[in-house]
């Protein structure tokens, strides 16, 4: 059985990237009339779009406090978006698990006290899967929740990062996921530096976990960079418009 | 003074913006009796329409339409299996539409809403029973091995005219499939080379949907509803026609009675939107 070379000896990785470069990111706001805010994310191939209506009044009524807003969050893969056609319903263990994930996530980061009795929905869907799935979504997720003008602390960035053979690499791509890379995916809020959430479902050695997690950190302030300037322009843009 | 006015122009704007929350009928009403609509279209009049395709490597062919503010997204994905066992020789086509609760606060979470599963069966139907493309086609091996094409389309943003959209976007990315050339070997194992997909998918006929919505008080027939104008509407009429001016399917579900004279004018500007539309989609 061949073993694909993970990282060549020059310190190259599969598609041509460095241990410690970022895929290309590409992202857009507003992109949708209907809902209140929505996102595009482009991480390499990974394709994710976020849609986020609120708050708005809940769907149930007794689930809804008097003190806070709810969130509710739905993640959905589309069926072509794996290499082999997958159509996984929305109520899949897994997809609720990432919903539950991202849920957790956002729920400290938005001032949820300041809309009461209100439910706020985050809608995400992936459009093509090329590894980095949960970061995407947050990435996403949080453009969106900028965009609808709901209160936030800070932006919530996230990336991944993994181990292969001793070297701590960020941003793992599909291929690299599925052979047996450890995958931590970190999430962070870039003025504090505080961790919102780590994730990692692999073996790693303890001795690499340091190095693997300072890394991940690192790459969330590179995404934060780049959602930033995305943010800015588009508010910009809607401020010339506004005054025209 | 000219806080004054500026003020009564704010009033204005304000009171539209009501009158069109507590009288939507009536507020329509006004736009068609001097044959425009809100949106500032003529009658006749489709939205801007977009089409890119191949944006979605992992499916075998994709295609996204705008049309105006309704996105949709169709991803076709190739899979092999057996055919049925009375039609040997032929594939299937496995459409899917998706309208999920982020694209319209309309609809919510839980089993597929009516719409979805009307427009996925309209499809299906269109495609099984005029014979837009020979499902023969899709044949690896009679009577052991087909290619089945599952087609999703996800909605994005739902603004009305889900069904022109969707055929458009499932039209575009059948006309770019390619399907790599498969064998049954001995051992009864479908091989293909899937490094090379060189099977393109023959569409003998490019059918086009055009959706009006026919209003009864003052007569007139909308082209490409927008949501508004759906759900005011007393009737929807779908015509599908191909690019060599024949009429494939007609849609009008039962609810109010038309003039012929009408559907006549239905086909006509089907025709006209056919012809713009198939242009279109060998661009793209």
């Amino acid at each position: 059985m061949s073993r694909l070379e993970l990282l060549t000896p020059e310190g190259l990785r599969i598609d041509g990237r460095r241990a410690n470069e970022l895929r290309r990111i590409t992202a857009k706001t507003s992109v949708f009339s209907k809902a209140d805010g929505s996102a595009y994310i482009e991480q390499g191939n990974t394709k994710c779009l976020a849609a986020v209506y609120g708050p708005r009044e809940g769907r149930f009524r007794q689930q809804m406090q008097s003190d806070l807003a709810l969130l509710n969050v739905e993640f959905n893969v589309a069926p072509f978006s794996t290499s082999e056609r997958k159509k996984r319903t929305k109520n899949d263990k897994r997809s609720l698990e990432m919903a539950t994930f991202i849920k957790q996530t956002f729920e400290p980061v938005i001032l949820r006290r300041q809309l009461p009795r209100s439910q706020i929905d985050i809608y995400l869907q992936i459009f093509q899967h090329d590894g980095g799935v949960l970061q995407c979504c947050i990435n996403a997720a949080t453009m969106a929740l900028i965009d609808a003008g709901i209160p936030m602390i800070d932006y919530v960035c996230a990336c991944s990062a993994g181990c292969i053979d001793k070297v701590p690499v960020l941003d793992l791509n599909n291929v690299e996921e599925s052979s047996d890379t450890p995958e931590l995916t970190v999430a962070v809020l870039p003025r504090t530096g505080k961790v919102n959430l780590v994730e990692m479902e692999s073996r790693l050695h303890i001795e690499k976990l340091q190095s693997v997690t300072e890394l991940a950190s690192q790459g969330c302030m590179q995404v934060h960079k780049v959602l930033d300037s995305v943010i800015r322009e588009n508010t910009e843009y809607l401020r010339d418009r506004m005054n025209a | 003074m000219t806080t004054l006015e500026s003020n009564n122009n704010n009033n204005n704007s304000k009171s539209f913006e009501v009158f069109h929350r507590i009288q939507p009928h009536e507020y329509l009403r006004r736009f068609l009796e001097h044959d425009i609509r809100p949106d500032g279209r003529l009658l006749d009049k489709f939205r801007k329409t977009l089409i890119t395709t191949g944006s979605i490597a992992t499916a075998n062919s994709s295609a996204m339409v705008r049309l105006g503010g309704t996105t949709v997204v169709c991803g076709i994905k190739a899979e092999v299996c057996e055919p049925h066992v009375e039609q040997p020789g032929q594939g299937y086509l496995v459409p899917n539409v998706e309208l999920s609760p982020m694209c319209s606060p309309k609809f919510r979470a839980g089993p597929p809403p009516e719409k979805a599963q009307v427009t996925s069966e309209f499809i299906h139907q269109l495609f099984t029973n005029s014979d837009l493309f020979p499902l023969e086609s899709l044949c690896i091996e009679q009577g052991k091995a087909v290619w089945v094409l599952y087609a999703d389309i996800v909605c994005l943003n739902y603004d009305g005219n889900i069904l022109d959209a969707s055929l458009l976007a499932l039209t575009a990315a059948l006309s770019k499939l390619k399907l790599p050339k498969a064998e049954v070997s001995e051992s009864m194992m479908v091989e293909a080379d899937v490094s090379n997909p060189t099977q393109v998918f023959e569409m003998k006929r490019i059918p086009i949907a055009s959706t009006f919505c026919v209003f009864q008080d003052p007569h007139a027939l909308l082209s490409d509803p927008n949501e508004a104008e759906e759900t005011l509407g007393k009737e929807m009429v779908t015509v599908v026609m191909d690019t060599q001016g024949q009429v494939c399917h007609v849609y009008k579900n039962g609810g109010h009675s038309i003039d012929t004279q009408v559907l006549k004018t239905c086909f006509e500007r089907g025709m006209e939107r056919t012809k713009e539309m198939a242009t279109l989609i060998q661009e793209a």
